[in-house]
């Protein structure tokens, strides 16, 4: 079985809340100080990747669209166990999801697939588009956020999450398309070692030319005006005295505001 | 990976599990390796860790999340090192060491100590704290950024994250100005020393780490380093030498018995307390300094030293050693290593415990308000007690 995952480079924020800044053009965070990595949930949708590859066989490929220095998260995914990497090199940080999507299953259609993975959101922008469009785009049948699969002859089994905790399960015919929820698995492990050796591999990197697309298949319909930070909330509160006052001081709170 | 590729083959069975390993040296009570002492549960002990580790790559035993864990909860204090009787007694705490290497090899390894290594991994701390904040902790103050000073002063993670260990790390460049040392820190360019990745099992993750850190040591022009954690003292005095990083390696408290001794420090103020000193297993049983400490708390006036029952190389670890101040494999329980050691610090009759260490600092601080003695026990560590009696 084919598996390609499709995968995002972020800017990890999740301790740095506080020194997150928007940038002087206003449509970006500033992202001095901060490191950039995996997209979280592509995490989950690699692991899953892999898992059902080396189950079955096939191959596994890791494919994203960015600039030569997201070449480090396809090394991720080869030391995760990925077969190959490919880079489609280009800045998509200013194109629109529908843009990104037409790369993307271009690339995917040149690939062998049987299963295509994504993560079900990023965690920067978070439209959970991209899945759904490569899908229409590509003809696939498709389901998102999906928290466990299994794969069975030509069909695959899936189970998603609704709202309040309720499950849905569907089957699909492959080749299809799954954007993959956190929490379905713990994505391994990457010993330093192992994205050492990863180092001598190679990516494959192509452009858009060897794509066969042009700056007219890529025309924005949606653009970003600009980004605002929510304002810092002034409603924090500490309670003092011992533990018996204090507690019994929360309760009260908690009662008086509807929550217990 | 069977056991014949196992780096420690020829030793790991000659362990028969004698039990040694988990006593004190007085052989009085039982539960003096902390994780024993946590669970009561012989898999927990050290020779029972040997003995589930053969049988794992054996082949004898599945990998469970279950053996992963009672794997990775051995705080590396070696206490079980002191206790055993037979020659391989060096090497029984690397014996479980290289079995966590082929864990994390593997990717096979508790949450949190995957956790763990990926933020010192992305972030260069355990917390997956940015690295900008690396430098809050001196904010405000005098203390310089390293600039070809006599001493490097190397805060480490905790010292620089951790909100109580700030403080300390603060009191300490008070201290070592107020003594006339020429030092500097490294700011936000400070990263892990790598001391319990190492002791994780991440053997890369620490090479990387340590080459890194002495290639900036050398680029700085780098020759002494003093250290406010025992566990940086002990990667940069044992492990960086063989990486070609040879500096002189200095815990704060020899620095400060130094400086006492010349009689820089004027400490005539005194601190009026009943103090016992709680050895840190980095400090004690790894580096063998167990004097230090205690003769610069011998040299404040008013200070009456008391020893616990266990103490020196019998020092029960506070379980915060080998990750576990982070992993937390042994916390939970009135049968915390912690909590245990802050009541035998309490039956010492000490009105203040005495550290050095900044995990240890975090640990007992915990322990003694979840034993509510947090009012009648007070952790202080030992540069903040040298502070206190400054003229």
């Amino acid at each position: 079985m084919n598996v390609v995952v499709a995968i995002k480079k972020v800017v990890d924020t999740s301790e740095a809340a506080d020194v997150v800044e928007v940038d002087a053009a206003g449509k970006d965070i500033s992202k001095a100080g901060l490191v950039s990595r995996l997209n979280d949930w592509d995490g989950y949708a690699l692991e899953e990747g892999l898992r059902w590859r080396e189950k079955l066989g096939g191959t596994a490929t890791a494919l994203t669209v960015g600039p030569r220095d997201w070449d480090d998260v396809l090394r991720t995914a080869l030391a995760m166990g990925a077969d190959a990497a490919v880079r489609v090199d280009e800045d998509a940080a200013s194109m629109d999801c529908r843009s990104v999507a037409r790369i993307l299953a271009t690339a995917i259609g040149k690939l062998p697939h049987d299963l295509v993975l994504f993560g079900a959101q990023s965690e920067d922008f978070g439209s959970a588009q991209l899945g759904p469009m490569v899908a229409q785009m590509l003809g696939l049948p498709h389901a998102t956020l999906v928290v466990g699969l299994d794969v069975n002859d030509d069909r695959v089994h899936v189970s998603r999450e609704i709202e309040g905790g309720a499950r849905e399960l569907y089957t699909l015919t492959l080749p299809a398309l799954l954007t993959i929820q956190t929490g379905l698995n713990r994505p391994r492990y990457v010993s330093f070692s192992r994205i050492k050796r990863a180092r001598e591999k190679e990516i494959g990197v192509t452009t858009l030319h060897e794509l066969g697309l042009s700056s007219a298949d890529l025309v924005p319909s949606v653009t970003l005006e600009r980004l605002e930070l929510t304002p810092a909330g002034r409603r924090a509160m500490l309670i003092s005295g011992n533990p018996e006052e204090a507690a019994g001081a929360l309760a009260t709170l908690l009662k008086e505001s509807g929550v217990i | 990976m069977s056991l014949a590729d196992y780096r420690y083959r020829d030793l790991i069975h000659r362990c028969f599990r004698c039990g040694y390993c988990k006593f004190p040296t007085s052989y009085l009570d039982v539960n003096n390796c902390p994780a024993y002492a946590r669970y009561r549960l012989e898999s927990y002990s050290t020779g029972g860790r040997l003995w589930l580790i053969r049988a794992w790559l054996n082949d004898e035993m599945e990998w469970t999340d279950h053996l992963a864990e009672i794997v990775f909860s051995c705080a590396t204090c070696k206490n079980c090192t002191e206790q055993c009787p037979l020659p391989f007694s060096q090497d029984i705490v690397n014996m479980i060491v290289a079995a966590r290497c082929e864990m994390v090899e593997r990717g096979l390894m508790p949450a949190a100590v995957q956790q763990f290594l990926e933020n010192v991994q992305r972030h260069g701390n355990p917390y997956g704290a940015p690295r900008s904040k690396r430098a809050e902790w001196f904010q405000g103050t005098d203390v310089e950024q390293y600039d070809g000073q006599e001493y490097l002063y190397y805060v480490g993670c905790v010292g620089s994250y951790d909100t109580r260990a700030r403080e300390t790390a603060r009191t300490l460049a008070h201290v070592l100005k107020r003594g006339g040392v020429s030092f500097g820190v490294l700011g936000d360019r400070e990263s892990c020393d790598g001391n319990d990745v190492a002791k994780l099992g991440e053997e890369g993750l620490f090479e990387s780490l340590a080459e890194e850190n002495i290639e900036q040591f050398k680029e700085l022009g780098v020759t002494k380093v003093v250290t406010l954690s025992p566990h940086a003292y002990n990667a940069m005095r044992n492990d960086y030498p063989s990486l070609n990083g040879t500096f002189e390696v200095f815990h704060y408290t020899q620095l400060l018995n130094e400086l006492i001794k010349k009689g820089t420090l004027d400490l005539s103020r005194g601190f009026d307390a009943r103090v016992t000193y709680h050895d840190p297993c980095f400090l004690g049983r790894w580096n063998g300094e167990y004097e230090a400490p205690r003769a610069a708390l011998r040299a404040v006036p008013g200070i009456e030293l008391v020893e616990m029952e266990r103490s020196r190389a019998d020092t029960l670890c506070c379980g915060g050693g080998g990750g576990n101040f982070y992993t937390d494999f042994l916390g939970g329980s009135e049968d915390s290593p912690a909590r245990i050691r802050i009541r035998q610090a309490r039956d010492s009759g000490a009105q203040v415990v005495a550290v050095a260490c900044p995990n240890c600092m975090t640990m007992l601080e915990d322990a003694a308000k979840a034993e509510r003695l947090d009012e009648s026990l007070s952790i202080r560590d030992v540069s903040e007690i040298v502070a206190s009696a400054l003229e």
